[in-house]
């Protein structure tokens, strides 16, 4: 199985976690996906799914002028719904990510 | 496969809008996705990252993980494929008057839709391959080449058949067909207007205006088609290499 496989449905979670924590745009999330270890994650495979939360509605967007100058960046910040979905989320990481650790141990 | 960072970027953002489009995705949605990786590469560049870290290590599979999240858009699509249709009615039809007469069977009108809806999907399917592969200039050009020839070889199998096949036809009377080459001058105007290129006037003039120029010399009839076709193929040649030259210094 390919890493990008393995990470597709959680780089969804990981996003929206990314950017629970404040407003944010494209570079900024894989720079923050890559502070954490995340180096496997190919940048641009952001997008895709940045595109399924937006069209989900967990996501809305807005697009502000930078100070550099330049066209205007897209901010990305969860909806109430994409909170929502971060929770059940969490749940759910919980339990699978128990259980692979201890299958991975070799319990 | 090598990227030097501002040429890869260029050529990465121009192979996509290309895909996206083939792929019949809404053209508002395309530059905003494009806009938005562009802004990214922009950010990446200032990092010393280069286009690879962007998409990873193929580009189809790139191209086709943003198309699966983007929805397919009917609507732009039935804005385009109407006037598209009346151009290539527009320009076999002229072509016929022009040349002695429109005389159509239903045959003739069932089969060019069919060439069309053949030919469409076969540059769609060419572009999408085109852009998400990197392909030496050498291929592409075959590719395209093959492809050209590929519509010249079914109207030519279409005008055999018609001419073995018997279906209901009409023929045009002289102010028939004037009336509808005034029509077909019409609408490639108006579709030069509307898409903002000259493409549309200038290809069928260099197409048909020749001949029916030379109608008028008293010019032997071989001698007549010859200069008509030399005249038409320099005329093309020269034309598109203008415009290639124009688009390069752009």
């Amino acid at each position: 199985m390919s890493t990008s496989q393995i990470l597709k449905g959680i780089l969804e979670g990981c996003l929206l976690s990314i950017i629970s924590e404040g407003e944010t745009y494209g570079y900024e999330i894989t720079e923050k996906l890559n502070n954490r270890g995340l180096t496997m994650i190919s940048e641009g495979s952001i997008y895709p799914v940045l595109l399924r939360l937006k069209r989900e509605g967990l996501v809305e967007t807005t697009k502000k002028q930078v100070p550099s100058g330049g066209p205007k960046r897209k901010y990305y910040r969860l909806t109430e719904q994409g909170f929502e979905e971060l929770e059940i989320f969490k749940e759910k990481w919980t339990v699978i990510s128990n259980g692979v650790n201890q299958l991975m141990k070799g319990d | 496969m090598t990227w030097n960072y501002q040429n890869g970027a260029r050529i990465f953002s121009k192979n996509l809008r290309v895909y996206l489009f083939s792929s019949g995705k809404n053209e508002h949605e395309i530059e905003k996705i494009i806009s938005e990786l562009e802004d990214h590469l922009m950010e990446a560049e200032k990092d010393g990252k280069d286009v690879e870290h962007l998409i990873g290590q193929s580009p189809k599979e790139y191209m086709e993980q943003l198309a699966g999240e983007m929805a397919f858009d009917l609507k732009g699509l039935l804005k385009y494929i109407p006037v598209l249709l009346i151009g290539v009615y527009a320009y076999i039809l002229l072509g016929n008057a022009v040349q002695g007469g429109i005389e159509y069977s239903l045959l003739k009108v069932i089969g060019d839709l069919t060439i069309f809806i053949i030919m469409m999907t076969l540059f769609a399917g060419s572009f999408k391959y085109v852009a998400s592969h990197t392909l030496s200039k050498t291929k592409e050009r075959i590719l395209f080449f093959l492809l050209g020839s590929i519509p010249v070889g079914l109207f030519v199998g279409l005008m055999f058949l018609d001419k073995t096949v018997d279906t209901p036809s009409i023929e045009f009377n002289p102010l028939g067909n004037a009336i509808t080459i005034g029509l077909c001058i019409l609408i490639f105007i108006a579709i030069s207007i509307w898409s903002k290129t000259w493409v549309s006037i200038i290809v069928p003039a260099i197409l048909y205006l020749p001949e029916v120029f030379l109608r008028m010399t008293p010019l032997d009839k071989e001698i007549q088609m010859i200069v008509s076709m030399v005249i038409m193929f320099g005329g093309l040649f020269l034309y598109f290499f203008l415009v290639n030259k124009q688009e390069k210094i752009r």
